[in-house]
């Protein structure tokens, strides 16, 4: 009986983290934006991959925009924290993500890529 | 009797694990399932709701809310009956967004207003100098508004217009008003793109990242003021990307530099155009390549060369300047330091038609050097706020490092210092600075005396 019991505990634990699971992403990257550039700026992932971006600034506040989608939020400045953006790739192609507030003299070409394979 | 009991808790526990190990759904997140597909409902009365797994219902609402979406985004007139599309022509499914955004996170909201308007930015900065000896002095020493513009996701303008020392006089020698930047980048791929208008020229660490809070000191470097000229901006055109691994590059050619302004004092600051009557005979050839493949480290290195433009005919001396820099974080530590290193050829020419011309020699030198290192400490705990920062930078520069044959070097142009100090931020963007110049030269004759500069900047 107690082998019904533990095999009972274990697969509940299972179950429990199995829900949690579903949220954890399958790769964690961290970014760090700079005047006038994100470090890494080209990154690889896979379509359908569950990622997280953590966005850190080194100087100023700096925007992490993606064009033509709904990702656009503020990394703020140096020690005041760090952004995460957790999303879905769901097809392949390569996408860019720039800095949407103005930062200095570079602020055009403060771009990166992504590449969803 | 036991036994029965025992069966009927496995029953239970078999339920439980069926449950939320298979479909791993709570009772709160069906609940808002159900919610969702009665709101779907509501949308499309013709919509099933509770059919299936939790997956399938889950599917089937995404793919609705897909449909939805398309429909909704097909301009359709009132006039236009919304009549169905023929089945033998299929409608063909909506593409699909790249991302799924899950969730933000992070210590500022996300924000739904992108760059579309008109991108506005400044810094400004208020010193006081005291050189000992003499009275301090306040100045307003930059007041500087940037503006930007998107014409496309590909085609971008960005300017940067400044007003020094405050006050601006026709005619007289107060302070001035100047285009420091305003430039068109049309962006094509990430490792190619195209700019042209009014550039920085992309030589040393602090010409193009020039805002008061991402440099210590109240002043800037002497050696990126006497062998680099900083702020040096000129008319030009070029390519500029990033070529992955963390390497990127700009490459322009520029308007050249003026042969009647050098001298042994600024050098090259007096010999800029500044985008006025530049001379475009000659372009000047400017590059940097920047490694920052390695978290919190770039390696720069700057190479610029062109003919002067200028009025005289019979000598045309070219500038050239090398320069390596690098900057390195490691926790609380932050160094950087550079190293440039200037060639002017025809110099013994230069001086002797400047000195026909003008009347006195400008001594200008073949060859100028200058380095300088700069170690940092934050000394404030990370959590707080505000952040503390300790430097000292000692430099090293000679605007004689090597003099044209029949001149000889003078000893104060052969300069060092150790400006140590610190810069507070209340803000990220906001500095208060202070530091005290000891300054030296190897001129027997002529003292430097050292100074006290505060400083207080910001950038928005």
């Amino acid at each position: 009986m107690r082998k019904v019991w533990l095999f009972l505990a274990c697969c509940l634990c299972a179950g429990v983290f199995a829900q949690d699971r579903k949220d954890v992403p399958a790769r964690t990257i961290a970014i760090t934006a700079e005047r006038f550039v994100f470090t890494p700026s080209k990154i690889r992932i896979k379509e359908g991959e569950l990622v997280e971006f953590i966005l850190t600034s080194e100087d100023t506040e700096h925007g992490f925009l993606i064009p033509g989608t709904s990702i656009h939020a503020i990394i703020p400045p140096r020690g005041k924290g760090e952004l995460r953006v957790k999303f879905v790739a769901n097809r392949k192609g390569e996408f860019f993500f720039e800095c949407s507030r103005a930062c200095g003299a570079g602020h055009n070409l403060m771009r990166g890529s992504i590449v969803v394979k | 009797m036991v036994n029965y009991k025992y069966k009927n808790m496995v029953k239970v526990f078999m339920a439980l694990l069926l449950a939320m190990g298979m479909s791993a759904q709570t009772p709160e997140q069906e609940r808002r399932l159900e919610r969702l597909e009665q709101k779907m409902r509501q949308l499309d009365p013709t919509f099933a709701i509770g059919a299936g797994s939790w997956e399938e219902r889950l599917a089937l609402l995404e793919q609705k809310l897909d449909s939805v979406l398309a429909s909704s985004r097909s301009p359709r007139t009132k006039s236009e009956p919304a009549s169905p599309e023929p089945e033998s022509e299929p409608k063909p499914e909506p593409a699909k967004e790249p991302f799924s955004l899950v969730s933000v996170k992070g210590d500022y909201e996300s924000s739904n207003d992108s760059e579309s308007r008109m991108p506005v930015a400044g810094y400004m900065e208020a010193h006081f100098n005291k050189n000992r000896g003499e009275p301090g002095q306040a100045d307003f020493h930059r007041f500087v508004l940037l503006f930007g513009h998107n014409f496309s996701r590909r085609i971008k303008f960005w300017s940067e217009l400044e007003v020094e020392h405050a006050f601006v006089e026709g005619g007289e020698e107060t302070g001035e008003v100047a285009l420091e930047q305003a430039y068109l980048d049309f962006l094509i791929k990430p490792y190619f793109n195209l700019r042209a208008g009014m550039l920085l020229t992309p030589v040393g660490l602090v010409n193009e990242r020039h805002e008061p809070p991402a440099f210590n000191g109240v002043e800037r470097p002497f050696v990126e003021t006497f062998i680099i000229p900083t702020t040096w901006r000129e008319l030009g055109f070029g390519v500029t990307g990033d070529v992955g691994h963390g390497l990127r590059y700009r490459a322009y050619l520029m308007s050249a530099l003026n042969a009647t302004g050098l001298n042994a004092e600024e050098v090259l600051s007096s010999a800029k155009t500044n985008g006025f009557q530049a001379s475009f005979r000659n372009p000047a050839k400017a590059l940097r390549v920047e490694y920052a493949g390695v978290r919190r480290l770039v390696l720069g290195f700057s190479g610029y060369t062109g003919i002067t433009g200028n009025q005289f005919l019979s000598v045309k001396p070219a500038v050239s300047i090398a320069s390596f820099d690098g900057r390195y974080s490691y926790r609380r530590l932050d160094v950087r330091g550079l190293f440039a290193n200037t060639w002017i050829s025809q110099a013994g020419k230069l001086n002797f038609v400047l000195q026909r011309q003008v009347g006195f020699g400008a001594n200008v030198a073949s060859e100028m050097r200058g380095s300088y290192i700069e170690p940092a400490i934050h000394v404030m705990p990370r959590r707080l706020r505000q952040d503390l920062i300790l430097f000292t930078r000692y430099e090293r520069f000679n605007t004689q490092q090597r003099m044209p044959q029949g001149y000889l070097p003078l000893g104060e142009f052969d300069r060092k210092a150790l400006v140590t100090g610190f810069t507070f931020k209340p803000h990220a963007d906001i500095a208060v600075k202070f530091d005290y110049v000891l300054n030296y030269n190897a001129s027997a004759v002529i003292r430097p005396v050292n100074a006290v500069n505060l400083g207080l900047g910001w950038w928005f």
